[in-house]
């Protein structure tokens, strides 16, 4: 595949060893000269001194017959505008954004960013799977339904043990779908059932809705 | 001073005669022997294997008249085109796969925006050689 | 009509004094508050300090009430960034974004943003002042 990478900053150069040592043709397009003497140095030809999100600098290296354009500059709107030109005027089949800010992951996909990777939630993601503590874990996404399934667990002194699910305040958008009690058989919650402390409850929700349901489900 | 490999990257302009002619004088008598290498550059917007019959046949046109002239000087050579992004890093690759000495290359006078300019090839190949260069200015 | 202006330059806060004096209820964004020295002493609207390429801060500056969304930053991707986030997040009813990059003008005038491009405009100016 050729693959394109705009920023040759430590994410754009270790990404491009990366692919080159699969085998793919990659260039990389960075601002700083004196970082792309030292990655031609490292590389060999596989860099040029440029700005990515000009449109001429984008002709320049074939951007037309390239297979993805990576975008990893510091700089979310650089990285933006770098996608939407490879998408828009060149047709690049998959664009992939780096983003700082996490709510940005929202906008980069309504303005047609195939994929956002964000350092942020990927570090966040892993302290909610490693930290048991935290009362939410995200499962799952199902991105075409904007729908997820998380996991809320119980914990020790939360103001719902002891009460059935009819009582609490469920949001209308989730779906209780399976309860797994610390030392018993998961069963499927019925209104009637009784929360215990540590139960994991598996949950069809929105993103919108998560905080309501975790409030509900443990009171924080 | 002669050598037993020279290395001499030509571009098809007036100074390679000459150039291969110096070359001839320097390489060794009887056991030494010349490469020349002609650089088909691809631009980035086709594939690094595209085939550009017209640089091709230019290559190959360039290749010949310069083998007729190591042959009238009575010196051993072998042509190669070499297909690459750029040409400085793609002669310094060939100097050392071939075990080269000594890389001998034509330049001529050029200005780029009203001053004297060397190019980007030549001060390429004298900043990365690992073997000895000697530049022919015309 | 409530106008929200992103980036207090020059030309944003010549605008901004324009808007405010003919009755517009005008806010002035900026990254820095020296930037809003430019402002006139006899502006009358709201200057804030903020980034406006973040959706938390556009709110916070009322730009869901916003009906003109102005993005005059020197950073043409800010601008380009900011007024879509203006337009296909927020649903602001005009959106004007200045890029100075011409290619990068065209493209995204044909994806829909109302952009121009000072540099198209200026020298297309000089050109018509030299031929008259």
């Amino acid at each position: 595949m050729y693959i394109i990478i705009i920023g040759g900053g430590r994410v754009g150069y270790y990404l491009g060893k990366a692919l080159l040592d699969e085998g793919h043709e990659i260039l990389i397009i960075e601002k700083n000269a004196a970082f792309c003497n030292i990655i031609t140095e490292e590389m060999g030809s596989v860099c040029i001194c440029g700005d990515g999100c000009e449109a001429a600098t984008l002709e320049e290296v074939g951007t037309g017959r390239a297979d993805m354009l990576v975008a990893v500059t510091g700089d979310d709107e650089d990285n933006l505008v770098a996608c939407q030109v490879a998408k828009y005027k060149f047709k690049v089949p998959r664009t992939i954004a780096r983003i700082r800010n996490p709510q940005n992951e929202h906008i980069f996909k309504t303005l047609g960013i195939d994929v956002t990777v964000s350092a942020t939630n990927i570090i966040l993601e892993v302290i909610e799977k490693e930290v048991p503590t935290h009362p939410l874990t995200h499962l799952l996404t199902l991105s075409d339904k904007d729908m997820e399934i998380v996991e809320v667990r119980i914990p020790p002194k939360a103001v719902t043990i002891g009460k059935s699910i009819k009582d609490l305040s469920i949001p209308a958008g989730s779906k209780l779908a399976l309860i797994i009690p610390k030392d018993h058989n998961p069963h499927l919650p019925t209104p009637r059932t009784i929360l215990r402390e540590g139960d994991q409850i598996v949950v069809l929700t929105t993103p919108e809705t998560e905080k309501n349901l975790r409030t509900a489900l443990t009171g924080i | 001073m002669e050598f037993n490999k020279i290395l001499v990257p030509i571009t098809g302009t007036k100074v390679d005669e000459e150039a291969m002619r110096l070359a001839c004088r320097l390489t060794k008598k009887e056991k030494g022997k010349i490469w020349s290498v002609y650089v088909v550059t691809i631009k980035r917007s086709l594939p690094l294997d595209a085939e550009i019959a017209s640089d091709i046949q230019k290559a190959e046109e360039v290749l010949d008249h310069i083998e007729m002239i190591a042959e009238e000087e009575g010196c051993e050579i072998e042509t190669d085109i070499l297909q690459a992004r750029e040409a400085g890093p793609s002669i310094i690759d060939e100097a050392v796969e071939r075990g080269i000495d000594v890389i001998l290359m034509g330049v001529s006078y050029k200005k780029r925006f009203g001053q004297f300019s060397l190019g980007d090839v030549a001060p390429y190949v004298l900043k990365n050689s690992v073997c000895p260069v000697i530049l022919y200015h015309q | 009509m409530k106008v929200l202006i992103m980036g207090c330059g020059r030309v944003g806060a010549q605008l901004a004094g324009l808007l405010d004096a003919e009755s517009y209820k005008v806010t002035v964004l900026d990254i820095s508050a020296s930037s809003f020295r430019r402002l006139e002493p006899t502006f009358g609207g709201t200057a804030l300090v903020g980034n406006g390429i973040d959706e938390e801060m556009l709110r916070r500056a009322g730009i869901e009430e916003t009906d003109i969304f102005v993005a005059l930053t020197q950073g043409d991707n800010r601008n380009v960034m900011a007024a879509q986030i203006a337009k296909h997040i927020f649903k602001v009813p005009r959106v004007i974004c200045r890029i100075y990059d011409p290619l990068r003008q065209e493209l995204y005038d044909t994806l829909g943003l109302e952009a121009f491009s000072p540099t198209t405009i200026f020298a297309q100016l000089v050109k018509e002042k030299i031929e008259s």
